[in-house]
């Protein structure tokens, strides 16, 4: 478990790490770079939000003027949902707003200390400011960006040549994971175990924190349609270019391989309730 | 003399089998001594969605 993105981008780059969930315009810009990877999945479907102050003077998005919002890193679709809010409000995120990167983990301490007037982030910080009671959710990615995708499975172009079936393998777990926590009638118990399991083994949170994130909506974190889409990541890469922190459109086939997404078309979800020895 | 020479052996060798069992992750040392194609691979994620 790594605390930060550009962690993460020094142990993809440097093979510690095979295989990684980040931000998708992060995995765009490292393979512009000429980093071999490539996305072969999505991790989540929104599950990013805009959280301000929850006694605080912002309101609206057009109160976000002259604020400083945190966001967890430049190449973060965290960052470009914020400047097509403010656009769609008429402003502009360059000027009208100061963003500073900084570590998810630490955003929630951030806004309740007043350092910041307002975060851009994934779950499940937006859950933690409220149920810490100093946040309030300004907005849902979803409100202005249907299908909203932040973090996406990266490997490492020699392992997808030299052990594709190693990745089908993890691409088709994942599959079956999102379906498990997406299933018709059982979605509410599942998800209230995953943040159990998760909370405590994985990720070291309350699991009380992931249990509020999963369920409150049941759809504010969505695991399905997981397969990486053209139009998606289109719109990924001309938010890129408008925003400057990408130099050229680059094409869809360049930064991602769809056949493990392909191979997993046929998956179903795991067979697993609480209390069962293993997933099946 | 001989006493402290050995109280300090017990410590190194205490503070030596804590490290090991709190601070190295043998399953990782163990699978990156595997061959590649049985070696599992390493997915790093951060703590959020």
């Amino acid at each position: 478990m790594f605390q930060g993105f550009p962690e993460i981008k020094e142990a993809l780059m440097s093979n510690k790490m095979q295989a990684a969930f980040m931000v998708a315009p992060m995995a765009i810009a490292l393979r512009a770079q000429g980093v071999p990877v490539k996305i072969v999945y999505l991790g989540h479907r929104y599950g990013s939000a805009v959280v301000v102050r929850k006694d605080g003077p912002v309101h609206s998005v057009s109160d976000l003027r002259g604020r400083i919002m945190a966001i967890p890193s430049r190449f973060s679709d965290e960052r470009l949902i914020v400047f097509r809010a403010l656009a769609a409000n008429g402003m502009n995120a360059k000027k009208d707003l100061r963003m500073v990167e900084m570590a998810p983990p630490d955003v929630a301490g951030a806004l309740a200390a007043k350092a910041i007037d307002a975060f851009s982030m994934g779950e499940p910080y937006p859950s933690q400011a409220e149920i810490g009671g100093f946040g309030r959710v300004l907005f849902h990615a979803r409100e202005y960006w249907p299908d909203y995708i932040s973090c996406v499975l990266v490997v490492r172009q020699d392992v997808i040549d030299r052990r594709p079936e190693a990745v089908q393998v993890l691409v088709d777990g994942i599959a079956r994971s999102g379906m498990w926590l997406d299933e018709k009638d059982r979605a509410k118990r599942h998800r209230l175990h995953a943040a159990d399991f998760v909370g405590r083994f994985y990720y070291h949170q309350d699991p009380k924190l992931l249990r509020w994130a999963l369920t409150n909506p049941i759809d504010r974190v969505k695991y399905e349609p997981l397969s990486p889409r053209r139009s998606d990541f289109e719109t990924i890469v001309n938010l890129m270019v408008q925003t400057g922190v990408l130099d050229h459109a680059i094409p869809f086939e360049e930064f991602v391989d769809t056949r493990f997404a392909e191979g997993a078309h046929a998956m179903t979800a795991w067979k697993y309730e609480a209390g069962d020895d293993r997933a099946k | 003399m001989r006493k402290l020479i050995v109280a300090i052996g017990v410590w190194i060798v205490a503070i030596t089998a804590a490290h090991s069992m709190l601070n190295v992750n043998w399953q990782v040392l163990m699978n990156d001594r595997l061959p590649e194609a049985d070696r599992k691979l390493n997915v790093a994620y951060i703590p959020v969605t």
